[in-house]
């Protein structure tokens, strides 16, 4: 019969479609990489950089590891969950996912050495002042991530301390819950709340954090022995050699170190070496939002310490004082930004600059008027009191026809600019660098005048070791890039300012300019999605809407159990089991992007069969009676006279249908595909941005689909006029 | 007269409902059979039973030899044989006039196309429709669709045609144009079955009129013999209240 074999023509060209995709991913796994999991957004152990390239402490350290262990990794982006029913479904090979080796998970997994010792801390909102310790939660309310260490601690210490407990899914809710003040603390990892704060969230943490679990790398339990082995061996080696510890500095700020085996022929004399520092000249010493010292000179100093093997106590006693008391051999040294001079010279020995100085001219962000001194003839040029940047400007005031603005303090010169008062200001390098970098709105358009070079420094004659040592470190530093970066977690350098990694995302231009790329690909994904699967739907959907309507029983049953059965289980059920279960129970590997088709085919296919049939009913019975007491067969009928008839009146269905469709693909961002909804929580893992992430993926969603709506609306008039 | 049309014991039952109860008569080459009677009577349901568009519950039907009650008889090759009108027209409205006509003849494979449009240029022309050739059903009066309806039928060539009130829904200015039509037919030696309530019309062309009452054929004879002395008390009620309008 002709009809039957429509159906059989239909369903072949399904099934080559379908085993298509199924068959890319085989070849794909006929590589010999292994492949591993990681979670998006889990920084600073993983997450997608501005430039969007996966980076973090478990990448770099699994990459490193692989190095050095000769094998290769394929590192997939997948999210924690999806990582985790992937390897057990033998999909992938392990996974490194900040994930806490537990009793509970070793019954299903095989764990490598712990790689990181984890813990949780309580973070507040920068400005909170009332919350001290745990005792000061009472009758507040703090949050955590459902299903986390952190959820555990407070839910069991909630009566103890008398607070309210919320549990949000997603980190970004969390602080969002913070600052707009419905949560006083949260409670998350250590290294993440780290993160936010080096990534400028203004939070603080005000106590100790809690010692919590290991995380380790894991493989499905009983397989790949050889690749926990592996990693066993380079990790052991990376943390011997620095290179773990060079990982873990570059995303968390170091404080957690071990210790160090360098080779220099200079040994320390002493078992602690104390060196005064000024507290007050940021960005070469201050006080942390959270108490603790930082700034170039502590960190500089820090780490050749450690690169040295000795062992330093930083003392902030201030500029003068800390004069005073290294020539009063109360201490043994200093470093506080001090520049080298002659006269210096008579009374201290200095290491080799570690830093030149200079001074260098900012304008506000938004001008663009001034890009060199002559354009500031008739302008207003400030510089603070007393100052070598004051004694610049006076002594080029005639040169370059301006009026000079002295002023106190460094606030009242940014509040001068920010107003409109001044036009350019005059200050240390590094001071604009760091201010800058901190997101004052200023920018630097030429280039830094020379200045005096900063050195450490002990007093005449004494300590020659310590000199030698922190020349030997500072020189290693150098070498091997660590002096660069921490200069650039400070500086903001006029020279690299287009390769600067911070641009602002805090504005709908930056988040657009840094991340259009990721949205772009994620409503390509979107769109590929939904016009694939729709056209599969549309073959399903006819070949069970037609089976719904036959005169054969059989058929009608199949097409009811199939209509049944995918209108009656959720779409994200449907996505999971047709992604993890399918591997488990038939023993190949289906990619996402696969997976994801064949979920919205069968799910639109169900919803179109039910349109279809209505169509068809919808057509008058009169219709059929005709053709067929000409003659036609069944399957003619329908060809001919009913289906044309019924698609014009189906034609507003399936663009709703397609719609659904298309929206629909939000919710495959559960099986880790990297549509346009999971580019957007990507980036906000990274920016905490959330609010106008969601504005702008939504604004996309309805661009696209009242686009697409407009055309079809177009194409419909067209046909039902050709009718 | 050779026997175009054998019905022997038909019966039609939907559920409990009889709608035919075990009707016998034949039909001969080149007959035209009006059936009249009141509405519900079971008139469209026994025309329905001749092509199968109804499936009898039990009885049988031969036409031309063929027995439309045995499962193995290809329907579709009797079907094209016999012309059905119906009293909606049930023109297909996303083709032409032209198209409506064509597509079983082309769609069969009984003619190529050229030969199929010139034939359907003829029928055409015999219900005075020439110059709607291109039309679409929708921009038709009632009279031209079932005069499209009456060609599309005989397209098929086929030797039986099925007429189920073609005039009923048609405004009464109309209705002549189509009767027209199916004198011409008559005189042309067609087998006609028709179901109408014309009773002008059956006069003037049937050669044989049945009275149909609740499932039953009550009374058939000639015309006279019908209209002009009916033997059947309800022959006899139901002309009176037709006639006497
Ligand atoms: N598809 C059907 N299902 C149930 N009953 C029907 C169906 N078609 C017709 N009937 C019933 O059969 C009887 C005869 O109908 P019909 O043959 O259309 O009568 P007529 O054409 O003489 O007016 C009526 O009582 C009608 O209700
Ligand atoms: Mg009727």
């Amino acid at each position: 019969m002709k009809n039957k074999s429509i159906y059989l023509a239909l369903l072949g060209a399904l099934i080559v479609f379908t085993t298509a995709f199924v068959g890319g991913s085989q070849a794909e796994a006929a590589d010999k990489k292994y492949t591993i999991g990681t979670d998006l957004t889990f920084a600073p152990f993983e997450f997608k950089d501005s430039s969007n390239k996966t980076v973090g402490i478990d990448i770099d350290l699994l990459n490193a590891i692989a190095k050095d262990q000769n094998f290769d990794v394929d590192i997939k982006s997948i999210g924690f969950d999806s990582a985790i029913q992937q390897v057990q479904a033998g999909q992938i090979d392990g996974m490194i996912a900040g994930m806490t080796i537990t009793d509970e998970r070793k019954k299903s997994f095989d764990f490598s050495d712990p790689y990181f010792d984890s813990g949780i801390v309580m973070a507040i909102s920068g400005e909170n002042k009332e919350i001290k310790e745990y005792k000061d939660l009472k009758g507040k309310t703090v949050g955590a991530k459902v299903g986390t260490e952190s959820a555990t601690f407070i839910e069991k210490n909630k009566e103890k301390y008398g607070y309210n407990v919320k549990l949000l899914d997603t980190a970004d809710t969390m602080y969002d819950m913070l600052y707009s003040g419905n949560l006083d603390a949260i409670f998350d990892d250590y290294p993440v709340i780290g993160y936010a704060i080096t990534q400028g969230k203004d939070l603080k943490m005000v106590t100790d954090y809690e010692r919590g679990g290991q995380y380790g790398f894991a493989v499905k339990k009983g397989t790949n022995p050889e690749l926990i082995k592996k990693f066993n061996a380079g990790l052991k080696k990376l943390k011997a050699n620095g290179t773990y510890d060079k990982i873990l500095a570059k995303y968390i700020k170091s404080e957690t170190t071990t210790k160090n085996t360098t080779e220099t022929s200079i040994k320390p004399v002493k078992d602690e070496y104390v060196i005064g520092t000024d507290i007050t000249f940021a960005p070469f010493e201050f006080s942390a939002t959270n108490g603790e010292y930082q700034g170039i000179d502590i960190e500089l100093l820090n780490a050749i310490a450690k690169n040295q093997g000795f062992t330093v106590k930083i003392q902030p006693i201030g500029f003068d004082t800390a004069v005073q008391q290294v020539q009063a051999n109360q201490i043994d040294g200093m470093i506080a930004g001090m520049t080298i001079t002659d006269e210096r010279k008579k009374s201290f020995d200095f290491s080799s600059p570690y830093f030149d100085s200079g001074i260098v001219m900012a304008v506000a962000k938004k001008n663009k008027e001034i890009s060199t001194y002559k354009d500031l003839k008739g302008k207003t040029v400030g510089a603070k009191v007393g100052t070598e940047s004051a004694d610049f400007i006076q002594k080029n005031k005639d040169k370059y026809g301006y009026k000079v603005k002295l002023v106190d303090t460094t606030d009242t010169m940014y509040q001068m600019i920010a107003s409109g008062n001044m036009d350019a200001i005059f200050d240390d390098y590094p001071v604009i660098g760091y201010a800058v970098k901190q997101g004052q709105p200023l920018k630097m358009v030429t280039e830094k005048e020379k200045g005096g070079s900063y050195g450490f420094a002990v007093k005449k004659g004494t300590n020659p070791e310590l000199i030698a040592m922190f020349n030997q470190g500072l020189k290693e530093l150098k070498a091997n890039g660590d002096y660069d970066k921490i200069l650039n977690k400070y500086i903001d350098s006029a020279k690299k300012k287009d390769t600067a990694a911070t641009v602002d995302e805090s504005t709908f231009g930056g988040l657009l300019k840094n991340n259009y790329p990721s949205l772009l690909s994620g409503l390509g994904k979107t769109l590929s999605l939904t016009f694939i699967s729709f056209a599969i739907a549309v073959v399903i959907g006819v070949l069970f809407g037609l089976m719904n309507v036959s005169n054969i029983k059989l058929l009608r049953f199949i097409a009811t159990v199939y209509i049944d059965i995918i209108r009656g289980i959720p779409l994200l059920v449907l996505a999971m089991f047709i992604f993890i279960g399918i591997p488990n129970l038939a023993g190949f590997k289906i990619n996402e992007m696969t997976a994801g088709i064949i979920t919205l085919s069968l799910n639109a296919g169900a919803y179109i069969a039910e349109i279809v049939r209505g169509g068809i009913k919808a057509v008058p019975v009169g219709q059929t009676e005709a053709a067929r007491s000409l003659g036609l067969s069944y399957g003619k009928t329908m060809q001919k006279i009913i289906l044309p008839q019924a698609f014009k009146i189906m034609i507003p269905s399936f663009i709703n249908q397609f719609v659904i469709s298309l929206k629909d693909t939000t919710i495959l961002s559960a099986i880790g595909l990297v549509e346009l909804l999971q580019s957007g929580k990507i980036i906000i893992a990274r920016n905490l941005q959330s609010f106008k992430v969601y504005l702008i993926i939504s604004i996309i969603y309805i661009v696209v689909i009242t686009t697409l709506t407009k055309l079809s609306g177009v194409i419909e008039r067209r046909i039902s006029k050709n009718g | 007269m050779a026997e175009k049309v054998i019905v022997e014991n038909l019966v039609k039952k939907y559920g409990e409902n009889t709608v035919l109860n075990s009707i016998n008569t034949s039909i001969a080459d080149g007959e035209v059979v009006c059936i009249i009677g009141p509405s519900g009577s079971g008139k469209s349901t026994f025309l329905r039973c001749l092509n199968r568009l109804e499936e009898p519950t039990s009885g049988s039907i031969l036409i031309d030899g063929f027995d439309l009650t045995n499962k193995k008889t290809d329907i579709n090759l009797v079907r094209q044989n016999i012309g059905m009108v119906f009293q909606h027209f049930n023109l297909f409205p996303h083709l032409s006039v032209l198209e409506n006509i064509t597509l079983a003849p082309t769609d069969l494979n009984k003619i190529d196309r050229a030969e199929a449009q010139k034939k359907a240029m003829d029928l055409l022309t015999m219900v005075g429709l020439v110059e709607k050739k291109d039309a679409y059903p929708e921009s038709l009066s009632g009279g031209q669709k079932q005069r499209v309806a009456i060609a599309r039928a005989l397209a098929m060539n086929p030797d039986i045609m099925l007429f189920d009130e073609p005039t009923s829904a048609l405004d009464p200015e109309m209705v002549g144009d189509v009767l027209n039509v199916m004198k011409k037919l008559a005189k042309d030696g067609m087998t006609m079955v028709i179901v109408t309530h014309e009773m002008g019309f059956a006069k003037e062309v049937a050669d044989r009129v049945i009275f149909t009452d609740g499932g039953n054929f009550i009374e058939e004879g000639t015309p006279q013999a019908i209209f002009e002395n009916p033997q059947n008390e309800r022959t006899k009620s139901f002309l009176d209240k037709v006639l006497n309008i």
